[in-house]
């Protein structure tokens, strides 16, 4: 009758997850790392995480629900973290965290913007960590993946690319299905195309911002999941996110 | 940097630039040079409804006919005032602060870790039971004034470091103006204290409530377990906690219709009447309202416990009910590897049956002993001497 605790869950965290039967709550933060991201945009993004990761872990009913796992797309391939541990793509490992073990990676900005690859591996770790929650008779919320960019998809050789086009049907019926629900957002100087492909991604969750608010960003990301756990209706996102959209720093008028 | 300025009946205030938790609909914000009140603004504008329940909710004073403890919060975050802009216009109201570290969220008591961490070495059964039954006598008391909680979960009830609770988010309780007649209706819930009945939509009603209470009441009893946890055999992928009550699947009740997670405990460490109490609310009760344990009901029963309780003379934090001849949480720590209330014991300390607490424990007992012995002695040798 008792089901098998999922098989790749790090050790470390074997005694105090034994007791955790919450209902669990995967979040995926999908970040671009290419090389449009260097200086002071990936240092605002890494100082952000690193407070988030206080936050998240003082948040007494997030930490013991949320478990938290990182795609990155950058350098020259798509990576995916457990905390702040690169996993080696060869192995098939669960990169999902409970938040109240999360470490923060630190990342630094290089490279080509692989952002379909990433998606990609985000759905593939989402439907893959579902299946092993289902198993250990485990249950879950929607989950959520956060997609953040300051770019446009491009190959791995950095020329733009038009691979992106076949996910939108995919993402469509995984949307449509509620087996996840997407934010896709564009920073800095995000072009009106790199609008256009995030509105393509994520219909009615897509926004551009100005300069780099990742601390507002995730804490969207966290109402987002306290909104989840309540049990709230779709509108109650869109107006989440609608105040996240309209943000603006304070210096700007 | 500071925030905006709001009026309290009049007076004006000014709230921190950050608030302290913010949903779709509102933010709680502190109040600069106050730590003792927090004002709830709405997101949106809200409506004449609104202002007016919080109007009439300012002309009430629910649960103060009975004296408490010098040491109890009070039962409910009742609004204090209004806060408006200003031009006077309603933006939300003012209410006690009930923040941690001193109130923490119910679902700090659901995970050892948080357990630990929140609330020292107090957190044990027998803690647990004390705060189900706070929670049964809070509900009981609202019932007896014509309040209905509405959205009851682990997040809006905190707990402070004795076991007393409060309720938090007052402003959504339904209640019916006594003087005028007007109706106000509870708009929020959280689905996973959602009977069915509210989850299709039906109105709070105190039968609602008492469905909410028998899951947490459930949840404390068992150090966390959700009674519709687990993945029923024949479900979809997506299902969840909502699904599993909707569909009436609790492992309380139908153990073999559930994959049940490894941790889980066991229900036999709800003593036979509160155990009872469980199946008519997991069971019968699920879409039967009437059917479900009323709060006084719980009480009757959780009383009945609260002398009994037992204490583990082996490990520290451990106790039980009095049906159990054996403590359930060194079964479970010697089956499992898991103690539930306690942290692993590292390899190099000396097994659990000399734990230092423990000995210095009985130490002290024989100490107070001794001392009793020779004040006893001495009286007698006073009273030869007179």
């Amino acid at each position: 009758m008792h089901s098998e605790y999922p098989p790749t869950m790090p050790a470390e965290y074997a005694d105090i997850e034994f007791e955790n039967n919450a209902q669990r709550l995967p979040l995926v933060l999908c970040l671009d790392t290419s090389s449009s991201m260097a200086g002071a945009p990936i240092q605002s993004l890494n100082d952000a995480l690193a407070e988030w990761t206080r936050e998240l872990h003082d948040d007494v009913s997030l930490s013991y629900s949320v478990e938290v796992a990182v795609i990155t797309f950058g350098g020259r391939a798509v990576g995916a973290w457990r905390g702040p541990q690169l996993l080696d793509p060869r192995a098939p490992l669960n990169p999902f965290v409970p938040a109240h073990a999360f470490q923060a990676p630190r990342f630094t900005a290089s490279g080509v913007t692989l952002m379909t690859e990433a998606l990609e591996l985000a759905m593939h770790v989402v439907a893959a960590r579902k299946a092993e929650l289902r198993a250990s008779g485990l249950q879950y919320y929607r989950p959520q993946i956060c997609l953040v960019t300051d770019g446009l998809p491009t190959d791995a050789t950095g020329h733009m690319t038009d691979s992106w086009h076949r996910l939108l049907p995919v993402l469509a019926e995984e949307q449509q299905a509620r087996r996840f629900r997407l934010y896709a957002i564009g920073v800095g100087g995000i072009t009106d195309r790199g609008e256009q492909v995030l509105q393509a991604f994520a219909p009615k969750f897509n926004a551009r911002i100005q300069g780099f608010p990742f601390r507002e960003l995730l804490q969207m990301m966290s109402a987002s999941a306290n909104a989840e756990q309540k049990g709230a209706g779709d509108e109650v996102f869109e107006k989440i996110f609608s105040q996240f959209k309209t943000q603006r720093p304070a210096w700007e008028s | 940097m500071t925030g905006r300025t709001v009026h309290l009946d009049g007076k004006p205030v000014t709230l921190a630039e950050l608030p302290l938790k913010g949903g779709g609909q509102a933010a709680v914000f502190p109040v600069e040079g106050d730590d003792t009140i927090v004002v709830k603004l709405y997101r949106d504008r809200p409506g004449p409804d609104l202002e007016r329940r919080l109007a009439r909710m300012l002309t009430m004073s629910p649960l103060t006919a009975r004296p408490t403890d010098a040491n109890q919060p009070p039962e409910l975050a009742w609004p204090t005032a209004m806060a408006r802009s200003p031009e006077g216009e309603f933006l939300g109201y003012a209410m006690r602060r009930f923040g941690e570290p001193q109130h923490v969220q119910l679902v700090g008591l659901f995970t050892r870790a948080q357990r630990l961490r929140l609330f020292n070495d107090r957190a044990d059964w027998r803690f647990l039971l004390g705060v189900a039954w706070n929670l049964a006598f809070m509900t009981a008391r609202m019932h007896y004034d014509h309040l209905v909680i509405g959205d009851f979960s682990s997040s809006n009830v905190v707990v402070d470091a004795n076991g007393f609770v409060t309720f938090l988010d007052c402003d959504s309780i339904a209640f019916t103006d006594p003087v005028t007649g007007e109706p106000f209706p509870c708009l929020m819930h959280t689905t996973d204290y959602s009977s069915p009945e509210r989850q299709s939509g039906a109105a709070a009603t105190e039968e609602s409530d008492n469905f909410a209470l028998a899951v947490l009441i459930y949840q404390l009893l068992t150090a966390g377990n959700h009674p519709f946890g687990g993945v029923p055999h024949d479900s979809t992928p997506e299902s969840t906690v909502k699904d599993n009550i909707a569909a009436s699947v609790s492992y309380v009740v139908r153990p073999e219709a559930v994959v049940i997670p490894r941790g889980t405990v066991d229900p036999s460490v709800l003593p036979p009447g509160l155990l009872t109490l469980a199946h008519t609310a997991f069971g019968a009760g699920v879409h039967a309202p009437s059917a479900r344990p009323t709060p006084e009901v719980w009480l009757r029963a959780l009383d009945q416990e609260r002398s009994r309780v037992q204490l583990c003379r082996t490990r520290p934090l451990h106790a039980y009910g009095s049906h159990l001849p054996t403590c359930p949480w060194c079964t479970r720590a010697a089956v499992t590897g898991h103690d539930a209330f306690n942290l692993p014991v590292r390899p190099t300390i000396p097994a659990p049956s000399a734990t230092p607490q423990a000995q210095e424990h009985r130490f002290g007992l024989l100490k107070v002993l001794g001392v009793l012995l020779l004040v006893v002695l001495v009286l007698i040798v006073l009273g030869h001497l007179s």
